[in-house]
């Protein structure tokens, strides 16, 4: 990450050094309005939430005797005012739609529950966040 | 004011042989990004993200807004920092540490008063706040 400037004025750099796989410009602005074309970090912790769910979730419909065909999971991160405190990230909402053979509707909910419980990222923005969960099965 | 930032998820098969594309963020910044379960836990990931790889990149770009904002507010704002955070995974356990590395540019400002800078903005960043239950945070930071 290389910033230059100050911090309303100022833009940055986010690169994946490990994977060379992006190279994001970041900026304040970006952080707190809609701007497009520039991430932020609360994006990209939604990215990592979505990712490390769906690979907590697809290791548990296995564990729970269901084959995968696919699932999409959605993260929205919330980040906001709380008094005393300054910003922080309030709030992770997982969305998901699963396909899936062997499980049904009880099943989604009881799997997405305990890959909530797995997911490493969950267990450490419960630190400052609430994390939801929301599952639905569509027919393959 | 409360901001939302979204990202989309596609997993197909299984943990092990199966993998995901990252498909798109609300600011449209990037995607499709490929991960997988291999990306996550072995070495040279070969063009492959990973949620811990993008964790590293929230916490780099929080905390180098953060040390920005305190620097600034101090009198002291820099021409230039350079952050890199490495983030450690055990399969398992979870993440155990996160590794904060910052060299500055900061005109009339000694190394001590950088550190404990560094040190303010590793303490307060929302991300670091938000990935407190991490056992180790820790913050390298030299000026350039």
């Amino acid at each position: 990450m290389a910033w230059e400037g100050s911090l309303s004025r100022g833009t940055g750099t986010a690169t994946a050094t490990s994977s060379g796989s992006f190279e994001l410009p970041i900026d304040l602005p970006s952080r707190i309005a809609d701007q497009p074309g520039k991430t932020s970090p609360e994006e990209l912790l939604a990215a990592a939430h979505a990712g490390c769910y769906s690979t907590s979730l697809a290791g548990e419909i296995a564990r729970a005797g269901g084959t995968v065909e696919r699932l999409d999971v959605t993260c929205t991160i919330t980040l906001d005012e709380v008094e005393g405190q300054g910003h922080r990230i309030v709030a992770s909402e997982l969305d998901v739609r699963a396909r899936a053979e062997g499980l049904d509707e009880a099943g989604l909910e009881q799997v997405a529950r305990t890959a909530d419980e797995g997911c490493t990222f969950s267990a450490l923005i419960r630190a400052s966040a609430s994390v939801s969960v929301r599952a639905e099965l569509e027919s393959t | 004011m409360a901001a939302e930032r979204r990202a989309s998820v596609t997993w197909k098969g299984d943990l092990l042989s199966g993998s995901g594309t990252i498909d798109e963020v609300g600011s449209g910044a990037f995607g499709p990004l490929d991960v997988s379960w291999a990306a996550r836990t072995e070495e040279a990931s070969g063009g492959k993200t990973s949620p811990e790889e993008l964790i590293a990149a929230a916490h780099a770009s929080c905390f180098s807004m953060a040390l920005s904002h305190g620097l600034a507010q101090a009198g002291n704002a820099p021409e230039r920092l350079q952050t890199s955070a490495a983030v450690t995974f055990v399969p398992g356990t979870g993440i155990t540490k996160v590794a904060l590395t910052v060299r500055g540019v900061v005109p009339g400002l000694d190394d001590a008063g950088f550190r404990a800078a560094a040190e303010d903005a590793k303490e307060n960043c929302p991300v670091s706040q938000a990935l407190g239950a991490v056992p180790e945070i820790t913050v390298d930071a030299a000026l350039a």
